[in-house]
């Protein structure tokens, strides 16, 4: 996981400079130009956390294409790749890379790879109460709060906010876990990230969704959960985070993610099955292209998330063909 | 046993003016469970009522106008926005190590407590986050200033703060600034030229869309009967060509119409300035609605508020379902209710007379019954698992590849859709109508019958003139319980066919207008996006209640016109009985 980490950086860090501010696009990238005759379905069916994403490029993109019909379903990643063999679904969402044995099963039905275009970067974050005064923890810090086989290499279990620095009326109680359901696939990438492949414990409350795990936490003021950054509300903070124990603190903004300096940081994917011996049909060509046209990624921006640099853009638009 | 007692217990008073001394036990006369009972029911009532209350009180207040505070912290920076709520909180010593002495002797004195309130500051363009918590320490002075603006938009949410500039078709004029009748009269030009564009965007080039979608499926469906290459389809491909030419023809004129018509209103624009000076120019028809929140009488905010219900209950969802309105879910709602009922009353009622009425009754009906009274209490979600499986996939498909060959491997009825969905809930519901059919039946006094066959009638004349209007208002109390239950009910829909966003209602003007394979939108789907799926939950909470407001409202019309109808039937039979 390390090494996609870099990727993502190094794929960043070749754009324009990374962008100042969370709020600005790459300058490189261009308008949407509309063409003519694109018509057809589209249905989306996957993640949880790209569901208001894809809701918003759908309408942006319905804008554009007023008779192309989009239809999305968001009920965690691992619903992309079986709704992609079948073809109930010609878009999948997914907010981790699909795993060797999804991808067997599309291509022993296909004859070829699904394709995956990077529609966003989000930093998953660790959220806390407002009230929480800690600072700063590290992946192993983590990984010995969330999980009970503790490969990160902590040596002590953390159950309570004491094992984790906090003095006071802190010290004493019980962090009470918020996550997601292992349908997701933010459960799948924080497993394998945070977790270092390990096992969550059984007290972590599994959640339907990403908002729910947040508004779980808000209400809860000795609690800590994780979900994408684009659903955090002024109720819940986002705790910086270190690779390993004693390095600073990298908070969950596009900068640090950008850098590669937040351990967290990570595509949003679409997969698309794409026949590399034919060209696509121009519904799905053009909402590609639309996702990376600034008007897309100024959505990614409205969601919360981070938009991707014409850098991505270019790498994934000539993968696909589309330029 | 009882009786003797109340007797003498009644016998006692005559014996003279002595105390009334109770000989009965309370038990037995059941006074402590008759306030039992009545306890139990005015809990149940309470419960009810102070559900509904809270439904009705969040639901009816959310869409009114409230105003717009400018906040001013100590350390000088000014934020505006409305206050949402607020609360009590302990501030940790890391905060209290923050602040200075007369602030911390403050907070001391009132327990070690302080007060912070919620504000919806809006913008989330510029500050990236639209609602912030302000505590009471932090707070030099609050101040209602007038001429501040809450405009609704578009996109990105509510902006709060001042107007800077108006240009209309090109020309600046400062003057609408500060003229609210002229500016809205603009914004009405500009509203409706966004109409304008909509309607040609969605509904002319919609047209011809949808033609050119049928043409392109007509070729493949006359390639896959006849093959490619045979002379057959390349007849259906040179057809194609020459309608392609006019369609894309209509389309280029068309697509230019909206074209210039965007270019104009690009050109009349409004400039908002938030408090802290930043500034944002957006196109006047981008601004759904604008007030200047602190200066509005009781009329203008009763305007507000219900040109606010009218956007909700008339309009599409905008910006991932969290604005704009929920007319596809109550269309779609309303639509799958109707369609469960189509199906689920002749359904339960044939199978109920043929249990009651002809079946001879024995173990085998007894375990049907028994199996009927089982599948009521089969969780929903089940339901949901065996639609999908069944009615989407398998008949689904086999519907697909036996109708629909041009269209794979797009599914047309292979996947979730309204028609499954109503058939999915028509299973859940169909033993309430059976049961209460059967009910119903049985209540017809058998001297009717004896009468109806003595004068000769055949059964099926009798249960058809005699039994079937007796039974008839118990028939439809079953199908009202069936509706309701129905119209309530989401879990199954989740697997077979409610979606977050469908754009397309089940019903349009294109042949054959009535598009049962679609995806729709529910109203139940709709409060659980709302509230635990979108990106901003405290922005989506008051929405679940106008959302709930208005579903409960959907089901108590529905009920009501269905109980209106069972009393007319009801009065109809009344007048023929002996």
């Amino acid at each position: 996981m390390l090494r996609n980490r870099t990727v993502l950086a190094a794929a960043l860090a070749m754009a324009v400079g990374a962008p100042a501010a969370a709020q600005t696009l790459d300058p490189a990238l261009k308008d949407y130009k509309q063409i003519s005759g694109v018509s057809g379905s589209i249905k989306s069916i996957g993640s949880d956390t790209l569901n208001n994403l894809m809701t918003l490029w759908a309408e942006g993109f319905s804008r554009m294409y007023p008779n192309v019909k989009i239809e999305i379903e968001g009920k965690g990643s691992s619903t992309a790749p079986p709704a992609l063999v079948a073809g109930t679904a010609q878009f999948g969402p997914m907010s981790r890379p699909m795993k060797g044995a999804e991808i067997d099963a599309f291509e022993k039905k296909y004859g070829y790879k699904p394709s995956a275009i990077r529609g966003a970067v989000d930093a998953l974050a660790v959220f806390v109460h407002k009230d929480n005064p800690i600072r700063c923890l590290s992946l192993p810090q983590i990984d010995a709060i969330f999980s009970k086989t503790r490969k990160g290499g902590a040596t002590k279990d953390a159950a309570t906010w004491g094992d984790v620095g906090l003095t006071g009326e802190w010290a004493a109680k019980p962090i009470s876990l918020y996550g997601r359901n292992s349908a997701s696939g933010t459960y799948g990438y924080f497993k394998e990230v945070a977790l270092f492949n390990g096992d969550y414990k059984d007290s972590v409350k599994e959640q339907p969704g990403s908002s729910t795990v947040v508004q779980g936490v808000a209400s809860d003021k000795f609690a800590m959960g994780y979900s994408g950054i684009g659903y955090a509300t002024a109720d819940v903070r986002a705790v910086p985070l270190s690779t390993k124990t004693g390095e600073p603190c990298a908070p969950a903004t596009s900068e640090a993610a950008y850098a590669g300096d937040y351990p967290l940081a990570r595509y949003l994917y679409i997969y698309v099955n794409v026949n590399p011996n034919q060209p696509l049909d121009p519904a799905r060509a053009e909402f590609i292209r639309y996702v990376y046209s600034k008007q897309g990624q100024q959505a990614v921006i409205k969601d919360g998330y981070f938009p991707v640099t014409q850098a991505i853009a270019d790498e994934d638009l000539k993968a696909k063909k589309l330029m | 046993m009882t009786s003797t007692s109340i007797d003498t217990a009644r016998a006692r008073p005559a014996a003279g003016t002595l105390a009334r001394v109770r000989t009965t036990r309370l038990q037995a006369i059941g006074e402590p469970n008759l306030w039992a009972l009545g306890g139990a029911l005015a809990f149940g009532c309470v419960m009810v009522v102070g559900f509904l209350l809270l439904v009705l009180w969040n639901g009816v207040t959310t869409f009114w106008p409230r105003p717009v505070v400018v906040v001013t912290t100590t350390d000088g920076a000014r934020l505006a926005g409305e206050p949402f709520r607020s609360e009590v909180y302990r501030p940790g010593p890391e905060v209290l190590a923050t602040l200075d002495e007369a602030t911390r002797r403050r907070i001391a004195a009132a327990g070690g407590l302080a007060g912070r309130d919620l504000y919806r500051t809006g913008n989330f363009d510029v500050y990236s986050e639209d609602f912030r918590w302000v505590s009471d320490y932090a707070v030099a002075s609050t101040a209602m200033p007038s001429g501040l603006m809450f405009v609704e938009r578009l996109e990105w949410g509510p902006f709060i703060g001042t107007i800077r500039g108006v240009t209309v078709d090109g020309r600046a004029m400062p003057e609408l600034k500060d003229d609210p009748r002229a500016l809205a009269a603009a914004h009405d030009v500009a509203r409706a030229r966004w109409r304008q564009i909509r309607h040609i965007e969605r509904d002319l080039i919609g047209d011809v869309n949808h033609e050119l979608e049928a043409e392109r499926l007509n070729v493949r469906r006359v390639a896959l009967r006849y093959g490619d290459g045979t002379p057959e389809h390349v007849a259906a491909l040179a057809r194609f060509a020459e309608r392609e030419t006019a369609l894309q023809a209509d389309y280029a004129r068309l697509a230019a119409d909206a074209q210039g018509l965007k270019e104009t209103d690009g050109h009349t624009q409004i400039t908002l300035a938030e408090i802290g000076g930043a500034e944002k120019t957006i196109n006047l028809s981008a601004v759904v609605r604008m007030y200047p929140a602190n200066d509005l009488g009781v009329a203008q905010k009763l305007g507000v508020y219900l040109s606010r219900w009218g956007e909700f209950v008339s309009d599409e969802p905008r910006e991932a379902n969290t604005e704009g309105g929920v007319l596809p879910a109550i269309f779609g709602t309303f639509v799958m209710t109707l369609l469960l009922v189509v199906v689920v009353a002749p359904f339960g009622v044939v199978t109920a007379l043929y249990l009651r009425e002809y079946a001879r009754q024995g173990r085998l009906v007894s375990i049907v019954r028994i199996s009927v009274n089982n599948l009521a209490g089969v969780p929903s979600i089940v339901y949901g698992v065996f639609g999908l499986g069944f009615f989407a996939y398998v008949l689904g498909g086999g519907i697909d590849s036996l109708f629909f060959p041009e269209r794979l491997p797009n599914p047309t009825f292979g996947t979730g859709g309204i028609l499954w969905a109503a058939l999915t809930l028509a299973l859940l519901t169909v033993p309430v109508v059976i049961v209460a059919t059967e009910e119903a039946l049985a209540a017809v006094p058998r001297s009717m019958r004896e009468g109806s066959l003595a004068c000769g009638a055949s059964k099926w004349q009798t249960i058809r003139r005699i039994v079937l209007p007796r039974a008839m208002p118990g028939i439809m109390t079953g199908v009202i319980l069936a509706m309701a239950r129905g119209a309530g009910e989401v879990a199954p829909l989740m697997l077979v066919g409610v979606v977050k966003l469908a754009p397309d209602l089940p019903l349009d003007g294109y042949f054959p207008y009535f598009h049962l394979e679609r995806s729709f939108m529910h109203l139940g789907f709709h409060i659980f996006d709302v509230g635990f799926q979108s990106r901003n939950s405290e922005a989506g909470k008051p929405m679940v209640f106008v959302t709930t407001l208005l579903l409960i409202g959907l089901v108590f019309a529905m009920n009501i016109s269905a109980v209106v109808i069972r009393n007319r039937l009801k009065r109809k039979f009344a007048g023929s009985q002996f």
